[in-house]
């Protein structure tokens, strides 16, 4: 699969199509401050985060140069838009979101010039013109009970979860941007008042899920280019999350992993362990059991993270972790599954959460209890 | 009498706007959200601690305000009297949260409804207040690190150094965008092309909430909600429609009276009272961070297992108010207004909501922009 000269091939013919651009990538790089030599370091960085081999990096700036011949559409279901927030404003202008900017974004509502009856027609458009051509990035639930109509979008209030079927059949690739489109995300928490569920389960078509509430803009242009360079979908878990991000657990990177090791916990908030950042595990923190790269990569360019910040990780890139996560400031080993909520998700608890490494790691926290009695 | 509908989008969701005209000035108008998902249902039986991470999520751009009102609610309720540091650098973080909103909603929604322009200043601008509030609470946006009793973080002395050096450098940047005068070359240029005097409202004010510099001019016990035909429910005050917002809560600044006594309840006073606030949430701020005492408490464990409260915060758009019961430490009932609710209410022609009041009698061309004004936001609305 990793052969260069297939990709350079790939991207040779992605060259001869029109671009929307008005310029070149490396001109509007350079306009904002950013060298080529800035440009080169990112492909290499981007190319080690896609688990490529380090001599793909020049490969992966030439698929970014190429980024705009590839039409995207972007839908906004239920959701609370934070994921766009994120990405496309917050970050910005990160050479990621410079890229992300210089993708051709056939229709996005929030970005987009167009708004109103005008920005449907071009997504009418879009659709039919780059039909079986376009990747499609979905950001929000998609609510099911009573046929959709807890969602309309447009002026012919058509419900969310036809427009997401619809734009679906005719899409090359489909991308799930957040836990919401992955998985249904808050709304789809206890009791599902909408039943909302995550794409996949509405389209019958593989979907590729980047989880995350919100998910950083690293992961998310990844995913984008990972499609671009190799014309394919990147190598997944089992639920469908690029391994590339979500490969390892936050707990494996994480910048307090040595106090767990070493037994040190904080068992309050506020107490002399918190001030001397002590593990979080015993007040929440679902790092052993998140798959996910925020001790990696942090957020606001790289400037912080949840943990960094004293609080434990509530492990939003995993599904249904509104339910199965809750509480989100006791360790999970106390998880007492009384409600009925709690009942619903205990199966897939056991399942997907509580495997022998949660078990161990329980057991490991409970020993060092013993080491260092609660009050 | 002709009825058109209009889609408003770009608002952070989707509004649906109905317009009954004579010729091209509107009569009245109807305003419809169609969007559910019913955070509040999630809530119950749920610890009150979960509330600090679900209610985030009702908003993806002023998430932060429902953050701190949800802290404040369970404090209100759990009779929690949280130390004076803790208080302070939560006051910072909603403080910058209005800040990139409003500068976010100039250059992105408000402006590239009339005309072009570059945003890219105002986008840098953004991400470098987001960072500061990443320094504080972990992430931006979306972070969980105001809990009920406190915060989560521990910042050191040499923090509070940079934080404070921050505030004052982004402080003099916000000069190029309106000065401590009033002086904006940008929203100058927004008005060449569009009347200052249109979309005066009803002149009826209300602040609720009482933090930063804020004050409150009415009690939250006489706030009532009424169902409509869409999914929005309409936010009244005894019964009556209010303007909540930027407006409402400065309308005692002196530089932004001279506006109001000029242009009343316009869009031009309204977008300059936004603009306006930033500089002095700055100076606010600057001046709050110096009477941080490093050695308090970051945070206070609760004691009590039961209560009930109701509270009400300045978040970007208005008065948000949160409202709590708590039995045994889980949630028995949860209830949340928006400001949104309160401007963009849906009211009859006898009883109009603001953004109705500002609508009527103008010329429909400048409907999206005068909707626009009010800083919708249809995500919050359909929590």
């Amino acid at each position: 699969m990793l052969d260069v000269q297939k990709v350079k091939q790939r991207i040779a013919e992605l060259r001869k199509l029109p671009g929307i651009a008005s310029k070149p990538l490396s001109e509007i790089l350079e306009e904002n401050g950013f060298t080529r030599r800035d440009f080169l370091k990112w492909s290499g960085t981007m190319a080690v985060a896609l688990g490529l081999p380090a001599s793909f990096a020049p490969v992966v700036a030439e698929a970014a140069e190429v980024s705009d011949r590839l039409p995207v559409i972007w839908l906004h279901l239920a959701e609370c838009t934070g994921c766009s927030e994120s990405l496309l404003r917050t970050d910005a202008p990160t050479i990621d979101n410079l890229i992300f900017n210089y993708i051709n974004l056939e229709y996005h509502d929030t970005i987009m010039a167009a708004a109103g009856w005008q920005a449907e027609q071009n997504f009418e458009e879009a659709v039919k013109k780059f039909k079986g051509r376009y990747i499609l990035c979905v950001e929000g639930g998609v609510p099911t009970k009573d046929n959709g109509d807890f969602l309309t979008i447009g002026p012919e209030a058509e419900t969310g979860l036809e427009k997401v079927r619809r734009t679906a059949k005719d899409a090359k690739a489909i991308i799930s941007v957040g836990t919401c489109s992955s998985f249904g995300g808050i709304q789809a928490a206890y009791p599902n008042p909408t039943g909302a569920v995550g794409v996949h389960k509405v389209v019958n078509k593989q979907v590729i899920n980047v989880p995350g509430c919100p998910p950083s803009d690293r992961n998310i242009v990844g995913t984008i280019m990972y499609v671009i360079l190799f014309g394919q979908l990147p190598a997944v878990d089992n639920f469908n999350r690029p391994k590339f991000a979500y490969g390892l657990r936050i707990h494996d990177l994480c910048e307090r992993r040595g106090h767990f090791d070493a037994g040190e916990f904080v068992e309050e908030f506020g107490s002399q362990e918190a001030m001397n950042g002590f593990c979080l595990y015993k007040v929440g923190c679902k790092g052993p059991y998140t798959f996910n790269n925020c001790s990696r990569e942090r957020f606001n360019q790289h400037t912080s993270w949840p943990v960094q910040a004293g609080h434990g990780c509530i492990g939003c890139s995993e599904p249904d972790f509104w339910d199965s996560m809750a509480p989100y400031e006791e360790p999970l080993a106390n998880h007492k599954f009384e409600s009925v909520s709690a009942d619903a998700t205990a199966d897939k608890v056991g399942i997907t959460i509580l495997t022998i490494a949660g078990v161990a790691i329980a057991a490991h926290a409970a020993i060092s209890a013993i080491k260092n009695p609660k009050e | 009498m002709k009825i058109t509908k209009k889609i408003i989008t770009k608002i952070e969701g989707e509004a649906t706007l109905k317009l009954h005209k004579n010729q091209n000035i509107i009569e009245f108008a109807e305003i419809e959200f169609w969007q559910y998902r019913g955070i509040e249902d999630f809530l119950k039986n749920r610890h009150y601690n979960d509330a600090s991470v679900i209610n985030p999520r009702v908003c993806g751009i002023c998430g932060h305000s429902h953050l701190i009102a949800t802290a404040e609610v369970i404090e209100n309720a759990l009779k929690i009297k949280i130390t004076k540091k803790a208080k302070i650098l939560r006051e910072i973080t909603v403080g910058l949260e209005i800040i990139q909103n409003h500068i976010k909603w100039f250059y992105l929604t408000l402006f590239p409804s009339i005309k072009d322009i570059d945003y890219f200043k105002a986008l840098e601008f953004s991400r470098d207040i987001a960072k500061i509030i990443a320094l504080i609470a972990g992430q931006f946006p979306h972070n969980s690190y105001a809990i009920a009793g406190g915060i989560t973080s521990d910042l050191t002395n040499l923090e509070i150094i940079k934080i404070k050096n921050f505030l004052l450098k982004m402080f003099e940047r916000y000069q190029e965008i309106m000065n401590i005068e009033g002086y904006s070359k940008d929203l100058e240029i927004l008005f060449e092309d569009i009347p200052k005097n249109i979309g005066k409202s009803l002149n009826k004010f209300l602040v609720l909430g009482n933090n930063l510099f804020f004050r409150a001019n009415g009690e939250i016990k006489f706030v009532n909600e009424e169902k409509t035909s869409s999914f929005n429910k309409n936010a009244l005050y005894n019964d009556k429609f209010y303007e909540v917002g930027p407006l409402a809560r400065n309308l005692k600044n002196p530089l932004i009276n001279k506006i109001y006594e000029e242009h009343k309840d316009s869009v031009y006073t309204r977008i300059f009272a936004r603009l306006y606030e930033v500089n002095l949430i700055f100076e606010y701020l600057i001046k709050e961070i110096d009477k941080i005492d490093i050695n308090e408490k970051n945070f206070i464990k609760p004691r009590n297992k039961n209560g009930k409260g109701k509270i009400s915060i300045e978040a970007p758009r208005g008065s948000l108010i949160h409202e709590i019961e708590i039995e045994n430490e889980k949630i028995k009932k949860y209830n949340i207004i928006v400001p949104t609710q309160f401007n963009l209410a849906n009211g009859n022609k006898q009883n109009l909501s603001p953004a109705q009041a500002a609508l009527i009698n103008e010329d429909e061309k400048y409907a999206d922009f005068i909707f626009k004004c009010f800083d919708i936001c249809a995500i919050c609305v359909s929590h």
